[in-house]
């Protein structure tokens, strides 16, 4: 049974509240009703990795020719990568743009903690946010896939980002654009030939509007990304920018 | 002292006989009474060979002693933050402070999501007394990190930050099936990694 119409069924299920499945080993979603997606055993099914398994699908985010990884998870979603590679994320670029800072000035060490929740909502409203609006549109013009392998598939291809942020310390600015490229090419790439099955189902004009999608959110992720928290070169430049911070706080 | 042969009561129904005393005892009794039984679970938790019944011990949860710990921490940081960073003392207090809180909750639901069964508050409990550790390194780098170069700032920090990680990692891989244990104690490593560094920073 296909995992589309396996969750249309769920949803049936689920809106007739007087429906009750119990658990059963196979760790099936147990149905309770209209709200039964606040419940946190409704997620528990897609927490049913290992740490091996984990591991194997960020290796496979970084080689985007082989379609690996959706083979590999077409099964067994899971929402662990997604959430915990992004909180590492929020840390190393917490930890990276403050080192960059500890070389820029000699004397007054001056740390701007002002990259975590500006971190936080990025990361997590395109890891999450990013694969819902393009299940939806998916869903819409007929593809198969659910909400859960989609949030799967991007928050993986944000382990990207992870080498390209500990690269990112370095000052050289035609440095970090060519990795910043690189990160948008391997992503891109990944996403869209892990998608290609299902969209070789779809029309033409179809595949290339999800295509564009998927290519416009990744390229404004990676453009937010350097120019947030990476353009500092210069001492100039970090007192403009820090300026800029003060004037947004009301608290000051 | 061991606190444990005194009148402090070590469960509930214990409590509820010394609540009709309650009224009639100063306010620093009261006080000290709850001070001394964060005291307990402190070195209870931190420290391993006081843990002599698995853990049990921590089924009496309670959220003052996170709270306090949180607070101290919060406010070292912003007490220093003012010299030292360009983002304004609120700012970092309110980083801080949600970032414990939040983060424990998120750590919490993780292993709860991998199939531990753990009552949720008893884990917070945990991991917020195990901030303590990183209360003592910020107030350490707080008054001598201005003197001491970078790696010598170093040394307080990883030994404060794996005695934080060491203590709670053992609660909480016992709650996961035996197979997914790195997958619930990796959010806590990055949990008190996050907060080392910011007591490192500011």
């Amino acid at each position: 049974m296909e995992i589309g119409v396996q969750k249309q069924t769920d949803e049936e299920k689920q809106a007739q509240p007087e429906q009750f499945n119990k658990l059963d080993d196979s760790g099936d979603k147990k149905q309770t009703g209209y709200c039964g997606f606040l419940t946190v055993e409704y997620y528990t099914p897609y927490f049913n990795v290992t740490e091996t398994d984990v591991i194997q699908r960020i290796k496979a985010t970084f080689l985007p020719f082989r379609p690996d990884f959706l083979n590999i998870t077409k099964e067994n979603p899971d929402l662990w990568g997604p959430i915990w590679i992004n909180a590492t994320l929020i840390f190393m670029i917490t930890a990276i743009a403050n080192l960059r800072q500890v070389d820029s000035e000699k004397e007054n060490q001056s740390f701007e903690v002002g990259y975590v929740p500006q971190a936080t909502a990025l990361l997590y409203i395109i890891a999450f946010g990013t694969p819902v609006i393009l299940a939806i549109v998916m869903k819409i013009l007929g593809v198969d896939l659910s909400f859960f392998q989609t949030i799967c598939l991007y928050g993986y291809s944000m382990s990207t980002l992870l080498p390209i942020t500990i690269l990112c310390y370095f000052q050289n600015e035609m440095f970090l654009w060519m990795i910043i490229a690189y990160g948008v090419g391997n992503s891109i790439l990944f996403l869209i030939f892990n998608l290609k099955e299902e969209l070789d189902k779809l029309q033409i004009q179809k595949k290339y509007i999800i295509i564009g999608i998927v290519v416009t959110m990744q390229l404004s992720l990676y453009l937010f990304y350097k120019l947030v928290f990476f353009s500092y070169v210069s001492e100039g430049k970090i007192e403009l920018s820090s300026a800029a911070q003060e004037e947004s706080q009301p608290g000051n | 002292m061991d606190y444990t042969n005194q009148k402090q009561p070590q469960n509930y129904s214990q409590m509820e006989d010394l609540k009709t005393l309650d009224l009639e005892e100063s306010v620093s009794e009261t006080i000290m009474r709850d001070l001394r039984m964060i005291a307990y679970k402190l070195k209870y938790v931190l420290i391993p060979k006081e843990q002599e019944d698995n853990g049990k011990e921590l089924r009496n949860w309670d959220l003052w002693g996170p709270l306090i710990f949180c607070l101290a921490l919060a406010m070292t940081l912003s007490f220093k933050a003012d010299s030292t960073t360009s983002s304004s003392k609120s700012d970092v207090f309110a980083i801080i402070f949600v970032l414990i809180w939040v983060g424990a909750f998120v750590v919490t639901l993780n292993a709860q999501l991998l199939g531990g069964k753990v009552s949720f508050f008893q884990s917070v409990c945990l991991l917020g007394y195990c901030v303590f550790p990183i209360n003592i390194e910020a107030i350490i780098i707080a008054f001598v990190g201005s003197y001491l170069p970078f790696v010598v700032k170093l040394i307080p920090v990883i030994i404060c930050f794996a005695w934080s990680a060491y203590s709670s990692v053992g609660f909480m891989a016992s709650l996961v099936p035996p197979h997914k244990k790195k997958l619930a104690v990796y959010p806590v490593f990055l949990f008190y990694l996050f907060l080392s560094w910011f007591s490192l920073i500011v």
